[in-house]
């Protein structure tokens, strides 16, 4: 009986055999890191803005409080954007005249807002509240990164599920004081533990702080309706 | 070991089964086979080629929508904020912020706090301040948020039919009445609905009519209260207005009133009832005795929920009800109520109501419906004369309303005056006459020889597109206002949003067309009824003499203090009772105001007109009702139909013709069982022609057959097949229980009995239970419910006791065929005991089914309305329904019906069916015990649906949310998300609730405090029939409630372990009584 198949395809088999489940599993490879990269989730991406405000600006050098502008920030869910009141409170005085804070002037002139590109956009279903975290000692940090060193800002984590749930399941890694809630400085080796007379570690201070707290067991932050409504 | 008994249920005579609808207890193969179907909601539109090729269509172009929305990959769609310049001082973005305001219908102001974010409303609660309100809300004042976001509504101001300024229009007809002045024979006449704002009222009295001295001011509206007015002046020799206190009233007679839904200040009444018709235990152990609770006495043509909820109800023709109360009056030593016999088949009730309400004087109640006859009024006022009532229990007062009078009369008049051509100008407010006037006065004809007409409304309805000018009306969350509740109290009504289509308040209409104000009188509305309340407030009306700090108090309050209308003690003159004139016998039709659109002016409100009616269940129609007799012997029928998908809500009704006089109309029936014989009931408000995309053409126009000499009652009328019929959406068979007697109920007298046996036995049980199983599988299953008194708590099953072991005989290893399913056998794993677990309970014996917290859930979970041919389909939203069952052998027996409602929310069954099923875990358990519904994990299997026993998932068979208009938008909670198409989605405690109380407890380091979270059926429960809260906190309420031996959990035999548990309905009936109803 003659041969069917040359013999070269001998290899093409192999190739095949071998080689496919390969590609699939490169392509879901690569598909779940192009899920995960900053082109999908917008992570450190500078989003333009009708007026380039700079946090190191005002944050890092002039040192002014979070909670100057976001106001609601421990009492709301939504840490709230300052009014243009709030800017034209020193703007009225300082760069009066600056070409930059046009777009501010018009808005208090007119009466209208100003029209901002929200920069940490949430998926839908998801309902976050700053509240809470604040009251809990999780730092700004912790999720906007350095915000003063921010010249225009920028998404600093990739706000997926499991970036959130990394913290959920594992708060202990991501407590600091209240006090230091704000702070853009504040590292835990900073502080002694009283115990040892060294340094803390963050798992250390972690776990002080959340009995302190009453920050409660990932069963609990990690049930569905804690997020999802 | 105790000795147990196999007996657990009591006797139950046979055929007492509870039903739903007449299709169920004939049980006919086809109905049957209808209800077996696994999944019958969604055939049709697959068998009907119509809709099969649009739904292909639609689908294509969703995939190319789909497509073109698609364009960026990411999670999240990029948003704009838009900040404040200056933002308001009180507001914290993304926090609620209530306001004290009030909504106002048929003249009576009710109490609500508007909640709103950001300054949009998007939730009404009762005000617990206000009088009327009590802390509840009833239905319809809930679904008026939904009018505010109206698309349909009136959006610019039209001179004949061209936009045209207000400030304009106002300058116009300012000169045009101006010219009038000084002719005799062209006359102004202001037409508007009962009027109940002292500010609109002070206008139009003591300026208005300064102004043009021989105006008239005509009030109309369709639901008026002549009779009750007319009664009381003919005992009382003026106007009175009544109200009564049913927290000191013990036995209450009511004559054809349906004081629990549908009266001024029923949601108080409602709350007030029921605190004496609580049958939790006192005293520890002790149940209540018959004199300590209260017991009620219903005679009534329809079967309302006040009827529904009854101790004893007697139904009759409502003309033979005043035949009734003379009977009762002469008992009670009424000597003016004559020696009229009782209606036949009532003689034997007299006796014993009779001895029973002297046994309670001064704590009873005599209750006349508003549609009865004025010398019912003044018998019922007679008869709480003679039991010493008036001053305890009934309290008349000088009217709330500006300028109370008999409105038939006087609308007669004023179109005898325009048929005559003396009215030059009409100006209507408010009011939509062409389509409400009875069907003997021709509006239309007479309004065509008005010279100048002139509307104002909410929409351009049917008599606004008649007149020259229609102003667009803001609705009451728009603009300012005040009100009288239906004690007098008065209250402040405020806006909380700028008019979102440029409407304008009556005030600013009349202020604005007098001629030559002063130019210091306020034209704003806020300044106007701030000047009034200046010069009126009164004057022991709060601590300080500081107007502007009263003033701002009752702002925030909602009630000016110590406004109620002055109390008179005077007794009513029985002289003043007309003689009795027989009505004729034979067929008699009663008109009566719809419990979900009132009289029409609701028809455009889709949220009223999917929400089944209390008793029959109808959606998206009325119907002319009668009773199964009647309709037997006219030769009408309604059937449930189906086309081969088993579709549940599709009623096929036969059409009659109804004549009354020489008017007809024809309109569907309706077979109501508990409906008096010889009796027809036709609601109001539907088949308007103009009024939007929602109400247009619904239901049948009843108008058409009122003549105003008969406004609710007419006897001697006919009523014909006419060969056709009608399809009604009804869901009534919807989400059935299949006979398992969902409803546990029985007597006082039975419960007393029976608890000191089952003291010494738990198993012996307390009332009837379905099915009937052995009394230690009773036992044992009701200790599978969360937060019952004796809840199972350990991990291995009891030990079992049958009556075949013997009392001091070692258990035997095999029990032979023994069903041991009930605790070991269980795939799902133990909820979390510890911590909170939360869980309600709900009290079957205060539920009447006025459907309150299905609106309430409606507005607070942004659920969609579907749609009449969606109900059909057995596709309504409603995360919580109300079932309405029935219970008697026979239902052409309309005396020995008894009914019971039973609110069905999502049970959070602590081994949930649902959960087990689901493919991609979207429903699990939280911490808490919540069966929490992820629905952006949801793909739309629906076997989570298919596996819940009582039927309360509901899914998203197309896009139901409306996500293209954008008044809607404003109106939706942000903290809910809105649903899409293939998502299935339930009740969940009101979850968002539950969260935000626990941010907040969490953030000041505290436990939540029990009542904190209230979910929004309880809040708005008028009965104060849901109890919400902690079962890991053994002092909260529900777990008190749960704590009775009356709890139990809806089939909780299929050990689903229930977080949400009923009462059983117990009723306190008169054991002297002919027919003792759930005895």
């Amino acid at each position: 009986m003659a041969q069917i198949f040359h013999r070269s395809m001998n290899s093409l088999a192999r190739i095949t055999v071998f080689g496919l489940p390969l590609l699939f599993a490169g392509s879901v490879l690569g598909g779940t890191i192009i899920y995960r990269s900053g082109y999908i989730t917008g992570e450190r991406e500078v989003v333009d803005q009708p007026v380039p405000f700079s946090h190191k600006h005002h944050v890092g050098e002039l040192g002014i409080d979070c909670r100057y502008c976001h106001t609601s920030v421990e009492t709301s869910g939504f840490a709230g954007i300052p009014p243009t009141k709030t800017c034209m409170n020193c703007h009225q005085q300082m760069w009066a005249g600056s070409e930059m804070l046009g777009v501010v002037r018009e808005s208090y002139k007119l009466n209208q807002s100003i029209p901002w590109e929200r920069v940490h956009n949430l998926p839908r279903y998801a309902y976050f509240n700053h509240s809470i975290h604040i009251a809990k000692g999780v730092g700004c940090k912790s999720c906007h990164g350095e915000v003063d060193k921010m010249s225009l800002t920028y998404q600093d984590n990739s706000l997926l599920m499991e970036w959130c749930l990394k913290c959920h399941r594992d708060p202990e890694a991501h407590l600091r004081p209240k006090e230091e809630v704000f702070s853009m400085k504040w590292k835990p080796e900073d502080m002694t533990n009283p115990e040892t007379g060294n340094p803390y570690t963050q798992r250390e201070l972690g776990k002080v702080l959340k009995a302190k707290y009453g920050v409660r067991d990932p069963l609990t932050l990690t049930s569905c309706s804690i997020c999802h409504r | 070991m105790a000795v147990t008994t196999d007996v657990a249920t009591p006797a139950e005579p046979a055929g007492t089964e509870q039903w739903v609808g007449l299709e169920e207890l004939a049980d006919t193969p086809a109905f049957q086979e209808m209800l077996h179907r696994e999944f019958p909601e969604d055939a049709t539109a697959w068998a009907d080629p119509v809709s099969r090729r649009q739904f292909i269509a639609l689908a294509g172009a969703s995939v190319a929508l789909a497509g073109a929305g698609c364009w960026s990959p990411r999670p999240a769609s990029p948003e704009k904020i838009y900040p404040y310049v200056r933002q308001p001082e009180q507001m914290t973005l993304g926090l609620p912020l209530f306001f004290a305001t009030g909504f106002t219908v048929g003249g009576v102001c009710s109490g609500v706090l508007a909640k709103s974010r950001e300054g949009r409303p998007i939730k009404l609660e009762g005000n617990p301040s206000h009088p009327s309100s009590a802390g509840a809300i009833d239905a319809i004042t809930q679904a008026s948020l939904l009018n505010l976001y109206d698309p349909d509504r009136s959006r610019l101001n039209l001179k004949t039919g061209i936009p045209t300024g207000f400030d304009n229009a106002l300058a116009e007809i300012r000169t045009a009445l101006l010219k009038l002045r000084g002719q005799p024979g062209k006359e102004i006449r202001l037409l508007t609905d009962t009027i109940g704002s002292p500010a609109l009222g002070g206008l139009i009295l003591e300026e208005f009519q300064k102004a043009f001295p021989t105006a008239k001011w005509v009030q109309y509206e369709p639901a008026h209260r002549d009779n009750a007015r007319e009664g009381g002046r003919l005992v009382y020799g003026e106007h009175v207005n009544t109200s009564y206190d049913f927290t000191k009233a013990l036995r209450v007679l009511s004559l054809d009133a349906d004081f629990l839904t549908c009266m001024p200040g029923s949601v108080r009444y409602s709350r007030d009832f029921n605190q004496n018709r609580n049958t939790h235990l006192k005293e520890g152990d002790k149940v209540p005795t018959a004199a300590q609770l209260n017991r009620l006495y219903v005679v009534e043509s329809m079967l309302t929920p006040t009827g529904a909820v009854a101790d004893h109800r007697l139904p009759m023709r409502s003309a033979d009800v005043e035949a009734f109360a003379r009977a009762v009056a002469r008992g009670l030593g009424v000597a003016a109520a004559g020696d009229t016999p009782a209606p036949a088949g009532a003689a034997e009730w007299i006796a014993p109501i009779v001895k029973d309400l002297q046994a309670f004087r001064g704590r009873s109640v005599v209750v006349a419906g508003d549609h009865q006859p004025p010398a019912v009024h003044a018998l019922a006022h007679a008869m709480n004369a003679a039991l010493g009532n008036i001053g305890t229990t009934v309290f008349n007062f000088s009217p709330a309303e500006v300028r109370p009078g008999n409105q038939t009369t006087e609308f007669k008049e004023l179109v005898k005056d325009m048929n005559a051509g003396s009215v030059a100008v009409l100006i209507m407010i408010g009011v939509n006459p062409v389509f409400t006037s009875p069907a003997d006065i021709n509006f239309e004809a007479a309004l065509d020889r008005v010279a100048l007409k002139i509307h104002m409304g909410s929409h351009v309805d049917e008599t606004a597109t008649l007149c020259d000018y229609h102003l667009n009306e803001a609705h009451y969350l728009e603009t300012w206002g005040d009100g009288r509740g239906h004690d007098g109290t008065a209250s402040l009504c405020q806006p909380l949003i700028a008019p979102l289509f440029n409407g304008h308040s009556p005030l600013e209409l009349i202020a604005g067309i007098i001629p030559d104000r002063p130019t210091e009188a306020p034209t704003n509305p806020r300044e106007i009824v701030k000047a009034f309340w200046r010069k009126n407030w009164p004057a022991n009306g709060g601590s300080t003499n500081n107007f502007d700090a009263q003033w701002q108090r009752a702002l925030q309050e909602g009630v000016i203090p110590n406004s109620a209308r002055p109390r008179f003690e005077k007794q009513p003159d029985p002289a003043g009772i007309p003689a009795y004139t027989a009505p004729a016998a034979g067929l008699e039709v009663n008109f009566r105001v719809d419990p979900t659109v009132y009289d029409g002016r609701y028809a455009n409100n889709g949220w009223l007109q999917e929400l089944p009616k209390p008793i029959t269940k109808l959606t998206w129609d009325n119907a002319i009702i009668v009773s199964p007799n009647t309709a037997n012997a006219k030769g009408l029928n309604v059937k449930t139909q189906s086309t081969g998908g088993g579709e549940h809500g599709r009623q096929v009704a036969d059409v009659a013709e109804l004549t009354v006089g020489d008017k007809k109309v024809r309109a569907a029936v309706w077979i109501q069982p508990g409906h008096a014989d010889d009796s027809i009931t036709f609601h109001f408000g539907y088949g308007r022609q103009k009024c939007g995309r929602v109400g247009q053409n619904t239901g049948f126009n009843s108008y058409a057959v009122r003549s105003s000499d008969a406004p609710w009652n007419k006897v001697g009328v006919q009523l014909t097949g006419t060969g056709d019929t009608y399809i009604l959406a009804s869901t009534q068979a919807h989400f059935r229980m299949e006979g398992r007697r969902p409803v546990r109920r029985g007597t006082r007298d039975e419960y007393e009995q029976n608890l000191a046996k089952h003291k010494e036995d738990p198993s012996v049980a307390l009332f009837a239970k379905a099915p009937s199983v052995a009394a230690p599988e009773w036992q044992e299953i009701d200790e599978t419910v969360p937060g019952s008194p004796n809840e199972w708590k350990g991990e291995k099953p009891k030990e079992h006791k049958h009556s075949h072991d013997k009392p001091g005989e070692e258990k035997k290893e095999d029990h032979g065929h023994h069903d041991d399913r009930l605790i070991p056998l269980s795939i799902v794993p133990a909820t979390n005991k510890e911590g909170r677990r939360w869980a309600m309970a709900i009290d079957l014996t205060a539920c009447h089914g006025c459907n309150a917290c299905v609106t309430a859930c409606m507005a607070e979970n942004n659920i969609p309305v579907v749609g009449k041919k969606e109900v059909t389909r057995g596709r309504e939203m409603h995360w919580i329904r109300v079932d309405r069952y029935y219970e008697g052998k026979d239902p052409n027996d309309a005396a020995n019906l008894i009914t019971h409602f039973q609110p069905v929310p999502c049970q959070q069954c602590e081994k949930a069916p649902c959960e087990v099923v689901c493919p991609v875990a979207a429903t699990v358990h939280s911490f808490d015990g919540l069966n929490d519904m992820v629905y952006n994990r949801c793909v739309g299997t629906r076997y989570c649906s298919n596996n819940c026993p009582y039927k309360v998932r509901r899914f998203n068979f197309l896009t139901f949310a409306d996500f293209k208009t954008d008044t809607y938008k404003l109106m939706r909670n942000p903290e809910v998300t809105v649903r899409e198409r293939g998502v299935m989605e339930k009740c969940t405690y009101c979850v968002q609730r539950i969260r935000a109380a626990e941010i907040e407890a969490e953030r000041q380091g505290r436990p939540i405090r029990d009542g904190e979270v209230v979910t929004s059926c309880q809040a708005a429960c008028p009965a104060g029939a849901i109890v919400f809260g902690d079962l890991g906190d053994p002092k909260s309420r529900v777990n008190v409630w749960k704590q009775q031996p009356t709890n139990y959990g809806l089939l909780a035999e299929l050990n689903t372990m229930p977080r949400t548990t009923y009462l059983a309905a117990v009723r306190n009936p008169n054991p002297d009584m002919p027919k003792s109803k759930g005895a």
